[in-house]
């Protein structure tokens, strides 16, 4: 009979899945992982839910980046933040296959195995995501300073992105907003990054700007239209570079609150 | 010179509008080429193959805070908005004012960094010395961390300019006409030599800096993200073959790292200038771009493109493609024995599935399912390869068959050509549909990496697929 792992849809709740999964000594074959809310019940199958579990998590991160490498601990971390129901089970397969090679570095590329092939796709797209989202992120400076960007990713990005803004803007405080998933990223000016529920900062979205936050913006705007050639206008063109999705919150395309007499 | 000179309390706004819209028609927007950590004193680091943070209503990337420091220039440069004996408002920044607005954009995660060009004001010296200053104190005094792209001036001092590189990621100096004798015709204040001297600098002290970081490797780093150059297109008659010669033996004797073809757009009424009907050319930019990309990734030279016989690239096909067609004695060849070198020379295969072809058959022989897996466009390669000695389906190797049935593959353009007027006529041969926006939205998934540095470049630079 099948035991199913059910585990929390994140990234840490999933490698805790393969960490116990693993540890049960079912056999490869009798198990299969789950992420929870997903997939009908099966009949003749046993359901185990999964605590997530950090220590453990960690455990199995640290194991893939020494025994399969820096690519495909980052193909691990990008398919998690995908949406796909197959995911946890295909990163499962891909970490079982890749430890019992003699060198597990040549796990990712093995794109005949249709786990392998899956978590290489969802890899792709959660990259493609968290890479547009490195550009299309709007600060917003509060009156205190802080810097605050809203977003609404359909994957969860916020942990892959949120590294590269702790290093460019070290020196500032900021936090990122994941309005769709109630998470944010906090980081404070010197230090390091976190990640936490966000229920505390939906003041944020309505706390007022400072006092020069409209004067950049406006420049910002009148910066992006003057760009522009008018004899080039492509408005498909550019709308297929940059979805309409993304530009709720970017400031060129009216996102400010403040700005509704310029629309 | 006739223009009115604008006092400096200009607002910002006023001069950021002037400045940006008469820095528009360089094409060069990319930020890639340096990777740099956040050095722990400022703001800023740099992401080693660009990002782009904008799209422009032209569909082109915005990517760095394109401006110029001065649009007061002393030349008259008969194609360009800024000459002076045009009537255009003028204005000019200070170097504070510049440094606030990129700290300004930069933290707000609107821009990469900067790209500075200038007209010239009194002087090369003396305008040189301001974009130095710029730079100077946007690293040292704001401590800026992020991108940044000068130009430097022909006809500077070389000691300001050697100073500038060591602030800057990538420096260029545009050759703005592709021969000597369109420079003449329109730009009569610049010559080839004065254009090629700093350029010649520029690649020296890169080589020599090479050398002082084998040394010591916290050594300053001079222009790390390497030299660029822009020729404009189609404001003087010279032939694609002229065009591609030039900027071949730009990337052999000056090891530049890219060469920007920039369509020309008229905007000034001016009898030595193109009328151009149907407006900037698109397509043939395109094109350029697509038989650069062979040179540079794929091993072509410019004379297997072209020849002073043929001397501009087909519209109809992709130059690859093209030139396939007039060498199918080279042809078909067998996908497991073919070296990669060949292997890159067949239309349908770029360079990722080249690679991925290479490293699979090693594990066993390939059949078309595989290629078709591994990413290879077949209806475009059918034509050309065989697996395990057999082609698809039977085909003939000969031009008008193969002509006839590629016509009828869709091409995929990039967005950026979908309004083009030549290619909707040309679109009448491929099933009289232009692509979807479905397609387009595969094509760019399917290529995510490649075309956004691409699309940051140039606003659509060749991809092969
Ligand atoms: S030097 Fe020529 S191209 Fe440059 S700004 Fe002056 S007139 Fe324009």
């Amino acid at each position: 009979m099948t035991t199913i792992f059910v585990c929390e849809d994140s990234l840490d709740g999933i490698l805790t899945g393969v960490y116990e999964a693993w540890d049960s000594r079912l056999g490869h074959e009798n198990v299969r992982l789950q992420t929870e809310a997903e997939g009908t019940l099966e009949l003749f199958c046993q359901y185990r839910p999964v605590r997530r579990d950090l220590e453990k998590a960690e455990k199995v991160l640290r194991t893939v980046r020494r025994r399969m490498g820096e690519k495909a601990r980052e193909a691990v971390c990008y398919a998690a933040a995908c949406t796909d129901e197959r995911k946890a089970d295909a990163i499962y397969r891909l970490i079982v296959l890749g430890l019992s090679m003699a060198d597990g570095t040549k796990a990712v590329d093995c794109l005949q195995n249709p786990a392998v092939l899956l978590v290489e796709k969802l890899r792709y797209k959660a990259w493609h995501e968290a890479e547009r989202m490195l550009g299309f992120l709007r600060f917003e400076e509060l009156e205190n300073g802080v810097l605050y960007a809203r977003m609404e990713p359909p994957y969860a990005v916020l942990p892959l992105i949120a590294p590269h803004f702790a290093d460019r803007l070290y020196q500032e405080n900021w936090i990122i907003h994941d309005l769709r998933r109630g998470q944010a990223a906090i980081h404070r000016a010197g230090g390091g990054w976190f990640l936490t529920e966000a229920e505390a900062l939906s003041a944020l979205e309505k706390e007022s700007r400072s006092g020069t936050e409209q004067e950049f913006q406006k420049l910002w705007q009148a910066f992006c239209s003057s760009i522009a050639i008018e004899e080039r206008r492509n408005p498909r063109c550019q709308q297929n570079l940059l979805p309409l999705r993304f530009r709720p919150y970017m400031t060129e395309f009216g996102a400010d609150r403040s700005r509704t007499v310029l629309n | 010179m006739q223009h009115t000179r604008i006092p400096e309390q200009l607002p910002v706004m006023e001069k950021l509008k002037i400045l940006s819209d008469a820095a528009k028609y360089d094409v060069a927007c990319t930020s890639s080429g340096t990777s740099r950590g956040n050095n722990g004193k400022g703001i800023g680091n740099c992401f080693d193959a660009g990002i782009c943070h904008s799209f422009a209503a032209d569909g082109r990337c915005i990517s760095l805070l394109k401006i110029l420091f001065t649009n007061e220039c002393i030349c008259n440069c008969r194609y360009c908005l800024n000459r002076s004996s045009n009537d255009v408002p003028r204005a000019t920044f200070t170097p504070d004012e510049i440094c606030e607005l990129v700290m300004g954009f930069y933290r707000r995660n609107y821009i990469e960094g900067l790209f500075l060009s200038s007209g010239i004001l009194n002087s090369p010296d003396y305008t040189m010395e301001l974009l130095y200053q710029t730079l100077r104190k946007l690293r040292t005094e704001y401590h800026f961390g992020g991108y940044i792209h000068v130009k430097a001036i022909p006809g500077a001092d070389p000691a300001l300019i050697e100073k500038t590189g060591f602030l800057a990621d990538r420096m260029s100096v545009n050759l703005e006409l592709p021969t000597a004798e369109g420079l003449r015709r329109l730009a009569p204040a610049k010559t080839r030599e004065k254009i090629l001297r700093p350029m010649r600098q520029v690649q020296n002290r890169m080589e020599e800096n090479r050398n002082e970081l084998a040394l010591y490797r916290s050594a300053p780093r001079f222009v790390p993200a390497g030299q660029s150059t822009q020729m404009i297109i189609g404001a003087t008659p010279e032939s694609d073959f002229q065009i591609l010669s030039v900027a071949e033996s730009l990337y052999q004797r000056f090891d530049l790292k890219r060469v920007f073809y920039s369509a020309f757009v008229r905007v000034n009424d001016d009898s030595a200038l193109p009328a151009l009907p149907g407006g900037p050319p698109l397509l043939r930019e395109h094109r350029l771009y697509q038989a650069d990309w062979l040179l540079r990734f794929y091993g072509f030279e410019a004379g297997e493109l072209l020849s002073e016989a043929r001397p501009n690239l087909n519209v109809l096909f992709d130059p690859k493609c093209d030139w396939a067609l007039r060498h199918l004695e080279e042809f078909p060849v067998e996908i497991n024995r073919a070296s990669y070198q060949t292997l890159l020379r067949v239309p349908g295969i770029g360079v990722k599935s080249a690679q991925r072809i290479v490293k699979a058959r090693r594990l066993g022989s390939l059949d078309f399912p595989d290629l078709k897996r591994i990413g290879v466009v077949l209806k475009r390669a059918l034509y050309f390869i065989t697996c395990r000695g057999k082609t698809l389906y039977p085909v003939k190797i000969e031009e008008d068959y193969i002509t006839r049935n590629l016509l009828y593959v869709k091409e995929k353009l990039p967005p950026q050509l979908q309004g083009d007027v030549t290619y909707q006529q040309l679109s009448l041969f491929d099933d009289g549909m232009p692509l979807s926006f479905g397609e387009q939205a595969g094509l760019l998934a399917a290529e995510g990496q490649e075309l956004l540095t691409a699309g940051a470049d140039a606003g659509g630079a060749g991809r092969f697929v």
